[in-house]
């Protein structure tokens, strides 16, 4: 991944935006916001991936935006626009096909925010905020985050070491390898219980259990962050009363209805291209900046 | 004032009858470095559990620990935890975390402190102990030695004054090993820490220590300077455990001051005896037989667009020959085992088992009569609860008449790997010696021709590798091929018939062990450069000791 400024800010920062931008592009159907939601979520995932961005956006994005989009016309027919009829006597209508493009646009974005998500928000942020909530969790999760990947290897040498022996899963006929997989596992139950033992010692030996435990981590909330945390509230707070005021209302059943355009409409239009274009825009003027201190140089 | 004093502790487990330790009295300056070493068994790491009141095991106890002039058990756990650090021998079980900064405050956040004093603290750590630039990796995609070194400062930053260390090294090869002792070394010398550390790499730790206390069956026998212990263990079954120079120097008589380094020993050679040339020879096996592995220009990656591991790798190694792979870390030796086994496969090249395609051999031929691969972690062969359950386990496929006479096989190789006395203990109980031998007794039930063993003498003291080496001995005469990769330079030496040094993807060069070792001028045995002025082709300890006998004769 890419060295991205929005990844830098707090976790806390990062949480509010997505939870407010994957909210919206869930909840509101709108085309307008739709647009804005899929522009904003694929270019921010393409700045993060770079070239293997398109790649998923061929392979997973296309199929399910397709698939969404082929399959509600052929199943729903509410609507009062008919285009054609099935030759089982069902309508297509237009609004069904409309309501298929918007749902696969709307899965698109979807995806394409969490995949975004996950590249931002990595287990430590997660810990770090949650923990916050509750502390013996945040320690409680570190742990499991710690331990899988371990077991993991653990269970790749022991699946390795007897397969030189003729006894791993993928050896002797179906009956055989089932027998050796279930070996193999009760083994690796063994082997985690045992280590633990080391795992205990190894944190009582320094002091876990003495009465008030503090939690430690590495993140500052800077004026930075103060700042971005404004910007992302006081915008989404001009969405929300939008959406809540019904100031933007889009029907697509029984008939295609969209709210009037009044300049208030054309204000939470326009905070809602910002919010889902933020992090891409924070990247280009730190980028912009740094091309200009270069040239400085 | 003493920092540690222990008086008359005497400590039986609970049904046992023989005390695991007895009568065992010592005191610990400030700033001390004491080392303990004794055999596998004989209470070393019972002792050091004492030392720890949360770590004490059960059992009857007689004695006393006096840390600062305080009973031990009067020490509040607060004080305890963060005075007396703790490392164990695993690097990787002690790592609570998934983030090395978080690894590093763990001690600290138990400890209760503040933000901004805790920043602080993992930020003097961090930065002694060069941990900045690997500051916010997950704990997983450390190498073992970084493991340990984090282990070691997340420790540090609760500010201890005593160091409890039990076998810190013994997981880690040997260059990471020689970085954390230096750098306990660097915490001893440098922020006047008191250290007591179990350690086999004598050769290294010797030099380093104050006080070297030596126990045998839970007693004390000698708790003094290192030079006076290594004078006074001549006729003590530990000698072999003692570094290459003190070895010699007790053998020969004992002549001058005692040396402990590789430049002492040389100053102190080549005081008291002038070079010759004596010829070393060593009986030598029919050579020529067959050969039993080949391998044509092997050019492996583990991903498309990744680095070569292996470059053009060929090697041939012959019939009932010990073969030792060498060389340093991460350059593809365990990659090339994988290779040979057949769990991996080259991109090009070509791979031949007694003369036979690896590619054409099914699995079932290949793992039955045929291959033996002995991992890196022997634990990984072990599935039943007991060592005996582990080695039925190998029959269970075999028709009636078969498990008969696999039954008078598995008496044989019992007999082999002197297991009988550990058939009814689960094999996670077992010492690292103990385990390697039964893992070995378990592929050696599907009698291999073949044997390939991914670093055999990892964490086994020198007790251990002797007996390892017989058991190759009689494998070998009876026609079995080892091939082993090693960084034990002194065991290859020793033991191995061929040496081949493994670098940049393929090996360099390849011959008997003697020439391969008296090439070298780094890569060589402690003996070796010890003695390269005055006797150049000497590279065991026995050659060294035999040259200086003969050269005595001759004066």
């Amino acid at each position: 991944m890419k060295n991205d400024v929005f990844t830098g800010y707090h976790p806390a920062v990062n949480f509010l935006y997505f939870a407010l931008v994957i909210g919206c592009s869930m909840f509101v159907m709108h085309p307008i916001f739709l647009a804005f939601s899929c522009i904003g979520g694929f270019s921010y995932y393409l700045y993060l991936k770079k070239w293997k961005a398109l790649k998923t956006a061929l392979w997973m994005m296309l199929p399910v935006f397709l698939i969404s989009a082929i399959i509600n016309p052929l199943f729903t027919h509410k609507g009062v626009t008919i285009l054609a009829y099935f030759k089982n006597g069902n309508a297509l209508t237009l609004e069904s096909v409309l309501y298929g493009l918007g749902a696969g646009v709307m899965l698109v974005s979807v995806l394409n925010w969490f995949s975004c998500y996950q590249a931002v928000m990595t287990s430590d942020k997660f810990i770090y905020l949650f923990g916050k909530v509750i502390p013996a969790m945040s320690l409680i999760l570190s742990m499991v985050f710690r331990f899988v990947p371990k077991f993991q290897k653990q269970i790749e040498k022991v699946s390795n070491a007897q397969k030189c022996i003729g006894r791993d899963v993928t050896n002797g006929n179906a009956f055989h390898r089932a027998r050796h997989g279930i070996k193999i596992l009760s083994v690796m139950t063994t082997w985690a219980l045992e280590n633990s033992v080391d795992t205990a010692d190894s944190m009582r030996s320094r002091g876990y259990g003495l009465r008030g435990r503090s939690n430690f981590s590495i993140y500052r909330f800077d004026t930075r962050d103060k700042i971005l945390t404004g910007i992302i509230a006081s915008m989404g707070l001009i969405v929300i009363t939008g959406i809540a005021t019904k100031t933007i209302r889009f029907l697509y059943y029984p008939m295609i209805v969209i709210n009037a355009v009044t300049p208030w409409t054309m204000i939470v239009y326009l905070s809602y291209g910002a919010l889902c274009l933020l992090p891409v825009v924070i990247n280009v003027i730190e980028d912009i900046k740094w091309h200009y201190w270069k040239s400085k140089i | 004032m003493a920092l540690l004093e222990i008086k008359n502790l005497t400590f039986a487990y609970p049904d046992a009858e023989k005390n695991a330790l007895e009568n065992v009295s010592f005191s610990v300056k400030q700033g001390d470095f004491v080392v303990i070493c004794g055999k596998s068994g004989c209470g070393k790491t019972t002792l050091l559990r004492h030392l720890k009141t949360v770590l004490t095991p059960f059992g009857k106890r007689t004695g006393d620990i006096l840390f600062e002039g305080k009973r031990l058990e009067e020490v509040s756990m607060r004080t305890q935890s963060s005075q007396i650090g703790y490392v164990l021998q695993n690097p990787d079980n002690q790592l609570v975390t998934d983030k090395v900064w978080h690894e590093l405050a763990f001690g600290v956040e138990n400890m209760g402190l503040d933000q901004q004093a805790i920043r602080l603290r993992v930020a003097e750590m961090a930065s002694f102990f060069g941990i900045q630039n690997w500051f916010h990796r997950d704990v997983e995609t450390l190498s073992g030695g970084q493991k340990q070194l984090l282990n070691l400062a997340s420790i540090m930053t609760m500010q201890p004054k005593l160091l409890v260390l039990d076998e810190p090294t013994s997981q880690l090869d040997p260059i990471a090993a020689s970085d954390f002792l230096a750098t306990i070394r660097k915490i001893n010398l440098e922020l006047g820490i008191t250290i007591i550390m179990i350690e086999h790499r004598l050769e290294e730790v010797f030099p380093m220590a104050d006080k070297v206390l030596v126990l045998e069956n839970g007693k004390k026998i000698f708790y003094d300077k290192p030079r006076m212990v290594g004078k006074a263990l001549s006729d003590n079954d530990l000698f072999l455990a003692m570094p290459s120079s003190v070895q010699i120097y007790n053998a020969t008589g004992q002549i001058g001051t005692c040396p402990l380094t590789v430049c002492e020993g040389r100053n102190w050679l080549e005081a008291n005896y002038s070079p010759a040339e004596i010829s070393f020879s060593k009986a030598e096996k029919p050579k020529k037989a067959d050969v039993a592995v080949q391998a044509k220009e092997l050019w492996f990656r583990y991903e498309q667009d990744g680095k070569d591991v292996l470059k053009g790798l060929s090697m041939q190694v012959h019939r009932g020959e010990l073969y030792c792979l060498l060389g340093g870390n991460g350059t593809g030796k365990s990659t090339t085992l994988s290779l040979l086994c057949g769990i991996r496969k080259p991109y090009r090249g070509k791979i031949t088992l007694n003369g036979q395609d690896i590619r054409k051999i099914s699995d079932k031929e290949l793992y039955h009569h045929f291959l033996g691969v002995l991992p890196q972690n022997p634990q990984t062969l072990f599935v039943g609860n007991t060592v005996q359950e582990d080695l039925d386990e190998m029959l269970t496929d075999c028709s009636a008449q078969e498990k008969k006479q696999r039954k008078a096989i598995m008496e044989q190789v019992i007999d082999d790997t002197e297991i009988r006395h550990l058939l009814h203990m689960h094999p996670y109980d077992l010492s690292g010696g103990e385990q390697q031998r039964a893992a070995l007794a378990k592929v050696l039930l599907l009698e291999p021709q073949i044997l390939l063993l991914d670093e055999p003498t990892k964490g086994l003291d020198g007790f251990y590798k002797y007996k390892l080496a017989e058991i190759f001995k009689k494998l070998t005469e009876r026609g079995i091929t080892i091939l082993m990769v090693s960084h034990d330079i002194e065991f290859c030496a020793c033991y191995g018939d061929t040496c081949a040094m493994f670098f940049d993807g393929s090996i360099v060069t390849a011959c008997n062990a003697r020439d391969f070792f008296a090439g070298n001028c780094f890569y060589t045995t402690v003996a070796n450069r010890m003695a390269r002025n005055v006797f150049p082709g000497a590279i065991t300890v026995k050659d060294v000791i035999d040259a200086c006998k003969k050269n005595k004769q001759q004066a």
